[in-house]
């Protein structure tokens, strides 16, 4: 039997859908972003976090959802007595939401951090900071993936300069301030979740930590999943209390292992 | 900063196009017209002229070590002949249409004309939907459907074997289409003996390698590798029209930079000459027309990843086989709608 939907149905259906979240959303309290996220809410157990300090820098709009530029920096000091211990990225649309995590130290100088990330679809990313004291702040930001505006993209990658790396260092850092560290390592951060031409999927192959030592104390560690970009880059900030030598060390699946070490002056 | 400086280029090499372009009326379309229909023969000659330029100009850049050409969109080894013919197809006709391509509406807005301004918003919109929006899964299937990997990316690669080396292969294939295009450019006694298309000719193709030059070399980033570009007007367009919409959340780039920087430069030629002038339509007919134009060389010009200029100097420039598909594209577009059965007449705005 046909259906015939007049025009006061459909304005009837249209106010329904319209009005069917806010009457959900009333009904029960939405969940904060973290409480959807298990890792998240884990993190946060039953701290109250607040959303103040911490700033998370996404464009508004990606073309590009395999390498999207992120910043997450958390506006506290960083003294012995109090400081970000670390910060915890999650990006609840991908396949699996942890991207990575951040460990600082008081010989960070600044909680801040620049990477590029995938992301699967439009969606939610957020960061959970720790501090020593206990405290949790966290935020998120909206972002919208569309799919790539470019034709064509080359699937493979050179094999030969898997784990070269590249770093840049401030020549000399001032007394007291912090220098911004910027790096990268050749690695295609393989998902796991792709399948070549053939249909085999290709195993998960990533970089899973970078660890930051100066003068062999480790004082600033980041831990990889496979929602970060190929290639991964990172910049973050050292704060050395005098000359001396940074070590970094990257370490991938398959027990590859790039180490660099920089010379640091403090004058 | 060095992303900085490159986005200061970017406008400085608008400015520069914007002036070459408002003082020479540097532009295929009438330059095709002129040609294969009525009016002047020599503007298609400074278009070969440019490219004869930006090709020898690129292809040294990139020999010297200074620009890795093979880093740019172009040379593509996998990708679909028929969307890059279909898509050079649309938007020759789209150019034919709207009475000139998207650098040249850019620059008419700088000289007060209105008309342009409605091509290059429905230019942009169409672009982009094309890219991301609404037309871009069918872009994405049709691609899949056609896609076909080619032994050789450019056409040196192609000519390059065992008694051609790289190096000798590239500069037979510049020698060739650059000398083909310089003589054909010269082979017109009225270009000869007009030295403001000459020199345009020239100063086009070298902004072309200065664009290079500035994303390829001065920006280059070893921690963002990013593909190295230069002029085109498609995405940039688009992108102009979302970054005036979401400056607040998306990055300042080279291309975007470079639209305003034409626009700008076209006016400081147009102005202080009384050449300024506002103009409209008179007639819905033309406004229609002029629509449909801008849509089609959005439409074409996301398909075949680039416009009259971006495939037509800027991928040309590279020897990328795919460019001379696109270019092929663009001209049969073109002759479409000059001659033969669908042909129009010059619209009357």
């Amino acid at each position: 039997m046909p259906t015939t939907i007049t025009r006061r149905d459909a304005i009837g259906l249209l106010a329904g859908a319209a009005a069917a979240p806010l009457l959900a959303r009333s009904a029960a309290a939405q969940p904060a972003w973290w409480q959807t996220i298990p890792a998240a809410a884990a993190l946060v157990g039953d701290a109250q976090p607040s959303g103040q300090g911490i700033a998370i820098e996404l464009p508004l709009v990606s073309e590009d959802g395999s390498a999207v530029d992120l910043a997450v920096a958390v506006d506290r000091p960083m003294t012995q007595d109090a400081f970000v211990e670390s910060i915890h990225v999650f990006a609840r649309g991908n396949p699996s939401p942890e991207v990575a995590e951040y460990y600082f130290s008081p010989l960070s100088g600044r909680a801040a951090v620049a990477t590029r990330i995938r992301l699967n679809q439009s969606q939610t990313v957020g960061a959970v900071a720790v501090l020593s004291t206990g405290e949790v702040i966290a935020a998120a930001r909206d972002v919208t993936v569309t799919i790539s505006g470019c034709l064509a993209r080359d699937d493979t990658y050179a094999a030969t300069d898997i784990m070269q790396t590249r770093v840049r260092a401030p020549e000399r850092i001032a007394p007291g301030g912090a220098g911004e560290v910027t790096t990268l390592v050749n690695h295609p951060m393989e998902t796991g979740l792709r399948t070549d031409a053939a249909g085999t999927v290709l195993p998960e192959d990533i970089v899973r930590r970078l660890i930051a030592t100066f003068d062999r104390a480790t004082i600033f560690e980041a831990r990889f999943h496979r929602s970060v970009a190929a290639n991964p880059y990172l910049r973050f900030f050292v704060a050395p209390p005098r000359s001396g030598a940074l070590v970094l060390r990257w370490e991938a699946d398959g027990g590859r292992v790039a180490e660099e070490r920089l010379d640091l002056v403090v004058s | 900063m060095s992303s900085g400086t490159v986005i200061w280029l970017g406008l400085a090499i608008g400015v520069a196009f914007g002036v070459v372009a408002q003082l020479s009326g540097f532009c295929l379309q009438s330059g095709l017209r002129g040609w294969w229909g009525e009016g002047d023969p020599r503007k298609v000659r400074t278009f070969a002229l440019a490219a004869a330029t930006a090709i020898v100009a690129s292809q040294a850049l990139d020999a010297a070590g200074l620009v890795p050409l093979g880093r740019s969109i172009y040379p593509l080894a996998t990708f679909s002949i028929p969307v890059m013919l279909i898509g050079g197809v649309l938007f020759g006709y789209g150019m034919i249409l709207a009475n000139g391509c998207g650098a040249r509406a850019l620059v008419l807005l700088g000289g007060g004309n209105i008309r342009s301004l409605l091509v290059l918003l429905v230019l942009g919109i169409s672009a982009q939907a094309t890219l991301t929006g609404l037309l871009a899964p069918a872009r994405v299937d049709l691609a899949a459907a056609s896609s076909a990997t080619l032994a050789d990316r450019t056409l040196p690669d192609a000519l390059a074997g065992a008694t051609i080396g790289s190096e000798a292969a590239r500069w037979i294939a510049v020698a060739a289409i650059a000398g083909l295009l310089a003589v054909f450019a010269f082979a017109n006694r009225a270009f000869r003996a007009s030295p403001l298309q000459i020199a345009a000719g020239l100063a086009v193709g070298l902004l072309i390698a200065a664009g290079w030059y500035a994303t390829g070399n001065i920006g280059a980033d070893e921690f963002d590798p990013q593909p190295v570009a230069s002029m085109t007007f498609i995405a940039p367009i688009a992108g102009s029209i979302q970054y005036v919409m979401l400056s607040t959340g998306v990055a300042l780039t080279f291309a975007v930079a470079l639209i305003g920087g034409v626009i700008a430069g076209s006016a400081l030629a147009a102005v202080p000459r009384g050449r300024f002038r506002l103009e409209g339509f008179t007639n819905p007919r033309a406004m229609l027309r002029y629509i449909l134009g801008g849509a089609l060389m959005g439409i074409g010009g996301a398909l075949a990843l680039g416009c009259s200029i971006g495939q037509g100097l800027t991928g040309l420039s590279t020897l990328a086989l795919a460019s001379f598909v696109a270019v092929g594209g663009i001209l049969l577009g073109s002759l479409l709608g000059i001659r033969g059965p669908l042909r129009l007449a010059p619209p009357t705005p």
